[in-house]
């Protein structure tokens, strides 16, 4: 498949969203990679709001859950709970590894949780697991206006 | 092997993409803990912890549960909007694997909250890659909501 | 107060009468002077109260606060051992002397049951003033100890609570480390990786260090964070049967194992009292370090137990490089090594870790070894009955 993917990193880790961006890049599939540094820009980026109205709808939200302003976890129910943005598949990418965030986050609707590895070999194999998974197997929802159901 | 140590359930009622599901995880050595229902109602069941899986336990699900979408009895939308309404079962990871073409029933799974759906492919081959990454991603890479993976994260401090 | 009269372990006939503030409950207005007389012809110098009633009683606890109450048995309008209630209501620690007529031995004795301290019959007062001081005395060593304990449950509090901070500590500082360092450790590779040839040499060395440093004080922080949890978690406990959890341990190590030739059996293990995830730490602590630090004869670790009197003597031996007695010791404290890095690896926590559990469950944890010739490392836990007993007590 050589469409491209537009990927939206929520992060506010910079170091760790150029990590991303570098494991990205080697991949075999092509993505468009957005970053946005907190929950509240998370919610205008997916709203189309503000700065955001030309923003690409995601085929993937890769989300951190330390965030300022608005933390992941408001981010992920906000997104389930909107029937324009529940269909996008979420994997949560936290150092926690608390078993109530996990939790948690399923319980909002998570598609996965991903603990941020700790040195580089396992966080670009990691990365690209995950975009072997969500771009190389999985058949993503339609980016378009929904289809009724 | 003890129903509360099973890490997939595999719900499919062709035993040809039954076996060659469990063929590929047998090469990435995951298939030791598999589980086979036939049907939507042996899936429910299992997961439920109802019927003949009564004396199952809601707090040792399995890590995955690779749900194929047409079966007999009760198909595998059903048991997605079983699984997923129901806060005791709602944080198991559920894979939509169907031979399904209809984007109409892509969009129904990711509405009911499917973890992921995938079509499968026609070819032996790729059918079998595709079962490789499913289980590295949602076997390795993902962590499952609940701690049966405390041994896991036991072995790594060992050194 | 009365430490002095305390103190007099004779009658003092030179030298001043310690005081005594007594309380008399008594009507008879001679019984009472003959008391107070007897107490005052040689050993104290007696402010008293006298009443004959509850009433009266009350009021005179309160303005008069006795060191001693002497009361009759037999009184009119209230029984002797009244005032013994009296003063229990009002949780007062104060001797009660009967000072009564004739009064069988058995009414004596079970008054003194009740709690009377003691009993003097009218017709012996001589007795009075010993009786008296014996009971001061008695009062006083009480208090001692009352204080000393007292004492002891606050600085076993204190104790406690600074424990708790200094894990705290531990746990918030690995925890909070984690994250700067992760940065550190994985630009330091990506630069190792990314210009690796395309600096000037010293670079790529100078790189390396820091990389190779950041990674190391990764995996420190984790063991560190791995030994400060066994204290934080809250442990479980519930009865564990070693043999499954060997086994488990058998399955963990399993690549281990293969690739180093090792031969791992265990006897018949009983089931003890402790956390499982804690016992199964320590049994793949100590069966990972045999397999490390294993010699040139093939691996071969064997897992006992035996019943001692009020324990559990497990036993972990191997066959491997052993270890000088002289070093027995130091090996369970943490971060203690007994080789370089480049000898064998690790971060020297694992014994550390050990020991801290075993000691948290109650058992003791040492090495019996020679260089050259192979280790055994013992453990005690107690007996599972007597405590699962304790443990049920409320």
């Amino acid at each position: 498949m050589k469409a491209s993917h537009e990927v939206l990193i929520v992060d506010d880790n910079p170091a760790d969203v150029t990590l991303t961006r570098e494991a990205l890049a080697g991949s075999a599939h092509m993505s468009q990679i957005s970053n946005v540094q907190d929950g509240v820009e998370a919610l205008a980026f997916l709203y189309r709001l503000g700065n955001y109205t030309q923003a690409p709808r995601p085929d993937l939200v890769i989300l951190d859950l330390n965030l300022p302003k608005r933390g992941g976890l408001s981010v992920l129910a906000a997104m389930k709970a909107a029937p324009e943005l529940r269909r996008i598949p979420v994997v949560i990418f936290s150092t926690s590894q608390l078993s109530q965030d996990i939790a948690r986050s399923y319980e909002l609707g998570a598609n996965c949780y991903v603990s941020k590895p700790g040195n580089l070999k396992d966080f670009f194999s990691t990365m690209k697991s995950i975009e072997q998974f969500w771009f190389g197997s999985a058949t993503l929802p339609p980016r378009g206006e929904q289809i009724k159901p | 092997m003890n129903s509360n140590e099973v890490e997939i359930l595999l719900v499919d009622d062709s035993q040809d993409d039954v076996d060659l599901t469990l063929h590929a995880l047998r090469a990435e050595n995951l298939a030791n803990r598999v589980f086979i229902a036939r049907d939507g109602e042996e899936a429910l069941d299992f997961l439920f912890c109802t019927g003949p899986h009564a004396g199952r336990s809601f707090e040792n699900p399995p890590k995955l549960v690779l749900l194929d979408l047409k079966m007999p009895k009760v198909d595998g939308m059903e048991v997605l909007k079983q699984v997923k309404s129901d806060p005791r079962t709602r944080s198991i990871p559920v894979v939509l694997m169907t031979s399904s073409k209809e984007e109409r029933d892509m969009v129904s799974g990711y509405n009911l909250g499917v973890n992921s759906y995938l079509q499968k492919p026609v070819d032996f081959d790729q059918f079998r890659k595709m079962v490789k990454l499913i289980g590295l991603y949602w076997l390795v890479t993902n962590q499952p909501s609940v701690n049966a993976g405390g041994t896991a994260q036991l072995a790594k401090h060992t050194q | 107060m009365s430490s002095s009269a305390v103190k007099l372990g004779i009658e003092n006939t030179a030298g001043p009468k310690p005081k005594l503030r007594a309380l008399l409950v008594e009507d008879n207005a001679l019984d009472a002077e003959l008391v107070l007389r007897e107490l005052r012809k040689k050993s104290f110098d007696v402010s008293a109260v006298i009443v004959q009633d509850e009433a009266g009683f009350a009021e005179a606890l309160r303005t008069h606060l006795p060191e001693v109450v002497l009361a009759d048995y037999n009184l009119p309008n209230w029984k002797g051992m009244e005032v013994l209630n009296a003063l229990r209501r009002q949780n007062l620690d104060i001797p009660m002397i009967l000072v009564s007529g004739a009064l069988g031995d058995v009414t004596a004795v079970e008054c003194i049951k009740q709690g009377v301290t003691d009993y003097v019959l009218k017709d012996s007062l001589a007795r009075l003033p010993e009786v008296v001081r014996r009971a001061l005395q008695e009062k006083y060593e009480r208090s001692l100890r009352q204080q000393a304990e007292k004492d002891l449950a606050k600085k076993v509090d204190e104790l406690a609570r600074s424990n708790a901070d200094l894990e705290q500590f531990a746990y918030i500082a690995s925890h909070d480390l984690q994250e700067p360092l992760r940065m550190v450790a994985a630009y330091t590779q990506l630069l190792s990786e990314r210009y690796r040839g395309k600096l000037d040499e010293n670079a790529d060395k100078f790189i390396g260090y820091a990389s190779e440093g950041a990674l190391r004080m990764q995996v420190l922080i984790q063991d560190l964070l791995a030994f400060s949890r066994v204290g934080r978690a809250s442990a479980s406990y519930t009865s564990v049967d070693c043999n499954a959890v060997v086994e488990e341990v058998r399955k963990t190590l399993g690549p281990a194992i293969q690739e180093s030739g090792a031969v791992m059996s265990h006897a018949d293990l009983p089931t003890v009292w402790a956390d499982r995830t804690q016992m199964t730490q320590v049994f793949q602590n100590l069966t990972g370090n045999a397999i490390k630090f294993r010699g040139e004869k093939p691996l071969i670790v064997s897992i006992k137990a035996e019943k001692g009197g009020e324990d559990w003597l497990f036993s972990v031996t191997d066959n491997g490089i052993g270890i000088s007695p002289e070093f027995a010791e130091n090996i369970f404290v943490v971060f203690q090594r007994l080789h370089t890095r480049t000898e064998y690896p690790g971060n020297g926590i694992g014994l550390a870790i050990c020991k801290k559990i075993i000691e948290r469950s109650g058992g003791r944890i040492w090495v019996e070894s020679q260089a050259g010739s192979g280790s055994t490392f013992k453990f005690t836990l107690p007996l599972l009955e007597p405590a699962v007993k304790e443990a049920m007590r409320p």
